[in-house]
């Protein structure tokens, strides 16, 4: 594979970015679609390529790629160096960024038609690859930092996409803040390791935790500021509060960014930096108890969500608790497969959420059911999505999901009881949500959130090829991805031996030997009972809803409220504390010192600006003049000095 | 021995040739179109004997009064270079003086051989010869125009620039009585010769040399003589303005860097105390030119002192550059890799006002509201130019600065560079207010701006340049490396 | 007796020169004041053939320079009045205080 694959697979998207950018949207701003083709190509190319490198990844020793870094530039004394990492990690998650955002791109064609901002959508969705990609193929701490920020912009931007929706420039405002705090504890960590090492090369930091040079304390602070960065962009608890608001974003941009890729991110950072946590049993007793906790606190929110993304939205959060957990009692495989999987029937599910509301109009459950008979693709494949989201044998999120499940019974017995249990409500509130929406008789929908209304036949109707497609597609997915480790061949390529690995078990003698253990059986049997339990409840009807939330009526109202986490942030903390407190003494800071300090510089830059053109009168003798007594002014400090 | 040398001035004869035949012709053909073309064809001759003669090892020529080394003949392609942008530039412009086209560009293409010469010559005759060749010729040109501005600023300029070179041939004068020879290097030997004690005593070589600084310091902007300048590129032809910025002023660097670097660059002390001369100028000079420049509304006028202030980031590469004479680090190609990049961006970012200027006729800030609507493809480059004389990312400015200021760091010039980058961040102010004048303001008018296609070939040629320098920087360090490498010891 | 010899020459030169510069600085005729600038280069002329007199009189490099300075300030006294001319049908007056249309 030539050197310059890994780097093309992050420049295509960035100049996809630029040419939207400078050329079509200030030349060709009549031609809206341009920019969604020079996207897919670009994201298409990096796509395949990706797979590419994936390939040279798992056919090379160790897996592991060497890629000389590019000497960029020496300045005087200064050497800059850029590079690129490509392991069995970058290559699966490039694999995963570039094949989604490639479904993604694609299915917007249709959501998006007719949107003024068509242009600018791609624009910042090419941006948000290109910074996405950097990350995760940078293989300098500084470098993913920046990229690390570009993603966050990128989010920001596309979430207040409909940027004149009060409720939209909140929340994209909320994302940016909540990730900032995260953000610091990184930025800390990526201080104190160049302070402690002297590099931000990852090679180099691995090679110095290995031989044992970071080690103690320090090893765990840099854990933990990493993991708060992580905890920042993976929407862990308590910094998860900006993911259920960032649904304001059209839906695509929900899919790529807040459901498969961005948020994915914070596991990714965590996996990258793993022989850091790995030295350190506290940094990893955190991350898994911090994400198991996530997960189950999510998901009971799911519980009660009426709307249809903000079920998705704590399903995701709940889901990369999941992931957390994976990487805190299993390892990087565990942890980064459930990720690989979940990408894609959770990218589904977002695009399917965008399919019924694009024929409905709106994301309250309640207003639709019944849908399932005007949308049939869309039903489907939303039921694979929620099949595999709840660890349905023989789909994609079984094979992840039991893994993490085996792990954390091996190594935490308290872990392991509430990821089960979260099973089980993952099951309830994702068939609460398909009988909800699918089931039943319609109840009128509302008006569309985008584009143009008047093209759209009336009443539910089934999506545009262009948006069905990608759906079929990420089904598929969704079925069989997980099947790549029937034979433990994902878990051999991030322990560098995938050779090793495959021959200890034939395929179909994993594919259904799982069956015959205790675990998987158990875990398989509690997710079908929450989906009985939801079909029971709204199917049935056997039980009613309203019966049983009234009998927990404090306890709904709990869960509606979201444990009360958005009102003690913006009443307690927002309101009490920062906006009376802290905020008031900032801004009287601010106005007093800031203000003062910036305005009196600008105003005396430009005041010095006005005095000295003063000089410059006009007349060619006064020039001439200071010629004079600059040559004796500049003698005579040489006299005196020199 | 003087035919067979002949060979290595022969880009600066064929130019004269050029420049000569070009005012002869004009005099028979009606058909003015064929004036630039025969001019560029000039100085691409002369860039090819460049580069025919450019691998031949450093040698002078005539007595030791021109020298052929990379240094010179780097110079030498970045004038050809420049003149010949601007020659492109002209093409709608000279309309404005329409019976005097050859005599146009027969005094550019002078003024570039005096130029070239100037950055070749190794003796203070051949020094002050050259530069009163292109001296001379630039005040013609920057009066060309005959109106009230045009007439005052040529005057201005030519009064000036006589009080400067009076002072310099003093200075000259000074050395020479010292030293009883005008060729560099003899005058170098002599110094190095010369006990310290006499040195001291005899004060004719420090007088020399403030002398010659200020001398210089006149061509290439420095505080306190820098005044000239704002007044006469407002007043100057905007293609003669642009030409005075980047190609006279990089002559000036090239032949005060030449100067300073053989004949005071040893004993140490001696170059200490001239590039501490230069660093506090250097200092005074982008901090004045930033804080006047952010009060202009006059783009020219503006870009007169933007020039100033980035002829203070040059003279820190100049300080660094005397600094590391006699140490063990290599002299930094900075100031050169500086000059490179600041000529492609200030000749793009002219071109771009010429071009907008001749349709606007209007040199006012305010009249570059909303420019992206009247014309994107100039507006984008002029942007792109302004990114880079502002020091950002992904142009040959920011590679420009960083290989400057580091290479003052390691000399112990911290202090300066601390001071630069402040100045950085003003300069990003003004140049700002222009960008967002062209892409938020609302224009005028809707009617379109557009440009004739040698103006496009220019500015393309330079924004090309400028982003290839930022990107990929590394292609052009050896070339600025190897054309500093005759004054290492 | 008082011997003439290189300070001398140097004293005039300097006075010369001073005189030279007053007068580009002071005088309001534009004429004069190009006038004063061919002092202060005559004032030039006159240190380098009193220097070359006394450190090289053999080689008379001094000399030549200032054959040069000369021929290089009729051309520039030439472009100069050409310039002035212009300035004159712009404005009809050569008085330097009324040059100032560029500023600030």
């Amino acid at each position: 594979m030539p050197m310059q694959v890994p780097w093309l697979i992050f420049l295509l998207p960035f100049l996809s970015f630029l040419m939207i950018g400078l050329v079509l949207r200030p030349f060709l701003p009549r031609y809206p679609r341009l920019a969604g083709y020079v996207t897919i190509g670009a994201v298409g190319i990096s796509c395949a390529l990706s797979f590419w490198v994936l390939g040279a990844v798992i056919s090379s020793p160790g897996h592991m790629l060497p890629v000389d870094d590019i000497r960029w530039a020496v300045v005087g004394n200064l050497e800059m160096h850029i590079g690129v990492m490509v392991d069995s990690l970058t290559a699966v998650m490039v694999v995963v960024v570039t094949f989604i955002s490639l479904m993604v791109q694609i299915y917007s064609q249709g959501y998006m038609k007719g949107d003024p901002g068509y242009m600018r959508y791609y624009a910042f969705m090419s941006l948000f690859t290109a910074c996405m990609l950097g990350l995760v193929l940078a293989n300098n701490i500084l470098f993913m930092f920046v990229f690390w920020e570009g993603v966050g912009l990128g989010s920001y931007l596309l979430i207040g996409f409909w940027f004149h929706k009060p409720s939209a420039a909140n929340a994209a405002k909320k994302a940016f803040i909540v990730t900032r705090f995260g953000d610091l504890g990184f930025l800390a960590a990526i201080l104190i390791l160049f302070a402690t090492t002297g590099t931000f090369d990852t090679g180099e930091i691995y090679k110095l935790v290995a031989a044992g040079t970071l080690t103690g304390t320090t090893l765990t602070w840099v854990a933990i500021g990493i993991f708060a960065g992580a905890c920042g962009k993976s929407a862990q608890f308590p910094l998860h509060v900006w993911l259920p608001d960032a649904m304001e974003g059209p839906t695509p941009v929900s899919a790529l960014i807040h459901a498969a890729t961005m948020v994915a991110a914070g596991v990714f950072l965590v996996a990258r930096f793993y022989p850091i946590f790995s030295h350190s049993p506290e940094a990893m007793l955190v991350v898994a108890v911090i994400g198991a906790f996530t997960a189950i606190f999510a998901a009971s929110i799911g519980f009660v969500m009426n709307d249809i993304k903000r079920v998705l939205a704590y399903s995701t959060i709940s889901q990369l608790g999941y992931m957390m957990l994976g990487l805190g009692v299993g390892g990087v495989a565990i942890g980064i497969f459930h990720l690989f999987n979940h990408a894609f029937f959770k990218a589904l599910l977002f695009l399917g959420a965008g399919s019924v509301n694009h024929s409905s109009g709106t994301f309250d459950m309640r207003l639709m059911g019944g849908l399932r008979k005007s949308m049939p693709w869309t039903y489907i494949t939303f039921v694979i999505g929620s099949l595999s989201l709840a660890g349905i044998w023989p789909l994609a999120g079984f094979w992840s999901k039991d893994e993490i499940l085996m792990n954390a019974f091996s190594n935490n017995p308290t872990l392991f009881v509430l990821a089960l249990i979260t099973v089980f409500m993952t099951a309830f509130y994702m068939f609460r949500a398909v009988f909800m929406t699918f089931h039943g008789e319609y109840k009128g929908g509302a008006p569309s959130e985008h584009g143009d209304h008047d093209e759209h036949p009336q009443g539910p109707h089934e999506s545009p090829a262009v948006m069905v497609v990608p759906l079929v597609i990420l089904a598929v997915m969704a079925v069989c991805s997980g099947w790549i480790n029937v034979t433990g061949f994902f878990n051999g390529l991030f322990e560098g031996d995938v050779e090793g690995a495959v021959h200890k078990i034939g395929f179909l003698e994993g594919f259904f030997g799982t069956l015959t253990h205790p675990l998987p059986l158990a875990s398989l049997l509690i997710a079908l009972a929450g989906i009985f339990l939801a079909f029971a409840i709204y199917i049935k009807k056997w039980i009613s809803a309203e019966k049983i939330t009234n009998a927990v009526r404090p306890l709904y109202t709990l869960l509606s409220h979201k444990y009360y986490m958005d009102d003690l942030y913006e009443n307690v903390i927002v309101k009490t504390f920062l906006y009376n407190g802290l905020f008031k003494l900032f801004a009287m800071f601010d106005t007093s010192v800031v203000d003062g300090t910036v305005n009196g510089t600008a105003s005396a830059a430009s005041s010095a600006g006005s005095a000295l053109k003063k000089l410059q009168n006009g007349q060619t003798q006064v020039y001439a003049f200071t010629i004079a007594l600059g040559v004796v002014a500049i003698a005579v400090v040489v006299y005196l000095f020199g | 021995m003087i035919m067979e040398h002949i060979q290595f001035i022969a880009p600066e004869i064929s130019l004269l040739c050029f420049a000569l035949l070009i005012v002869l012709l004009d005099l028979f053909i009606t058909q003015k179109r064929v004036l630039p073309v025969l001019s560029v064809i000039g100085a691409i001759v002369a860039a090819t004997f460049i580069i025919v003669i450019w691998n031949t090892p450093p040698v002078g020529l005539f007595d030791k009064m021109i020298s052929i080394d990379p240094f010179g003949l780097f110079f030498k392609l970045l004038i050809l270079a420049a003149t010949v942008l601007v020659i492109l530039a002209s093409h709608n412009y000279v309309l404005k003086f329409n019976k005097f086209q050859g005599e146009y560009y027969a005094l550019l293409m002078l003024s570039a051989v005096g130029l070239m010469l100037l950055v070749s010559a190794i003796n203070l005759i051949t020094i002050y010869v050259a530069l009163e060749l292109s001296s001379i010729s630039l005040y013609a040109l920057v009066s060309f125009l005959k109106d009230k501005k045009s007439s005052e600023a040529g005057l201005k300029y030519l009064i000036l620039g006589g009080v400067a070179s009076a002072i310099l041939l003093y200075g000259m004068a000074f050395i020479f009585g010292l030293t009883g020879n005008t060729c560099l290097t003899c005058i170098a030997e002599y110094v190095r010769g010369m006990p310290f004690k006499d040195l001291q005593e005899v004060p004719a070589l420090m007088i020399g040399l403030v002398l010659i600084i200020a001398g210089f310091g006149f061509k290439i902007a420095s505080v306190p003589f820098q005044m000239w300048v704002p007044d006469v590129y407002e007043g100057a032809p905007t293609t003669i303005t642009a030409y005075l910025s980047v190609a006279s002023k990089a002559a000036g660097f090239g032949v005060i860097a030449r100067v300073l670097m053989t004949v005071f660059g040893l004993p140490v002390w001696l170059h200490n105390d001239w590039a501490m001369i230069i660093a506090v100028l250097a200092a005074i000079t982008m901090t004045v030119g930033n804080l006047v420049a952010i009060v202009q509304t006059n783009i020219k006028r503006l870009f007169g002192y933007s020039s100033i202030a980035q002829a203070g980031y040059m003279m820190v590469g100049l300080a660094a550059m005397g600094l590391t004479m006699g140490t063990k680090e290599n002299v930094t190609g900075g100031l050169i890799f500086f000059l490179l990049s600041y000529t492609l961006t200030n000749l793009g970012a002219f071109i771009a006002i010429i071009a907008i200027s001749n349709k606007i006729n209007s040199d006012e800030i305010e009249d570059y509201n909303g420019m992206i609507k009247r014309s994107p493809l100039l507006a984008l480059g002029l942007t792109i130019c302004l990114i880079s004389l502002a020091g950002l990312p992904p142009t040959a400015g920011l590679i420009a600065k960083i290989y400057i200021f580091s290479g003052a760091v390691n000399m112990g010039l911290a202090w300066l560079v601390v001071i630069a980058v402040i100045n950085s961040v003003i300069s990003a102010y003004y140049y700002f207010k222009i960008a967002k004048a062209m892409w938020l303001g609302t224009p005028v008018t809707e009617e379109k701006v557009d440009a004739s296609w040698p103006e496009w070939l220019a500015l393309a040629a330079c924004v090309v340049g400028v982003l290839a320098l930022g990107v990929v920087p590394g292609l052009f360090m050896n070339l600025t490396t190897a054309a500093v490498r005759i004054f290492g010891i | 007796m008082l011997t003439v010899g290189l300070t001398h020459f140097l004293i005039l030169s300097a006075i010369l020169f001073a005189i030279g510069l007053f007068g580009v600085i002071t005088q309001r005729n534009v004429i004069k004041v190009i006038m004063c600038l061919e002092i202060m280069l005559n004032a030039v002329n006159i240190a380098l053939i009193a220097f070359s007199q006394s450190v090289a009189p053999v080689s008379l490099t001094g000399q030549i320079f200032a054959i040069f300075v000369m021929v290089v300030a009729a051309a520039e006294v030439a472009v100069g009045i050409a310039i002035i001319f212009s300035i004159y049908r712009n404005h009809e007056s050569i008085d330097m205080e009324k040059f100032n249309i560029l500023k600030w």
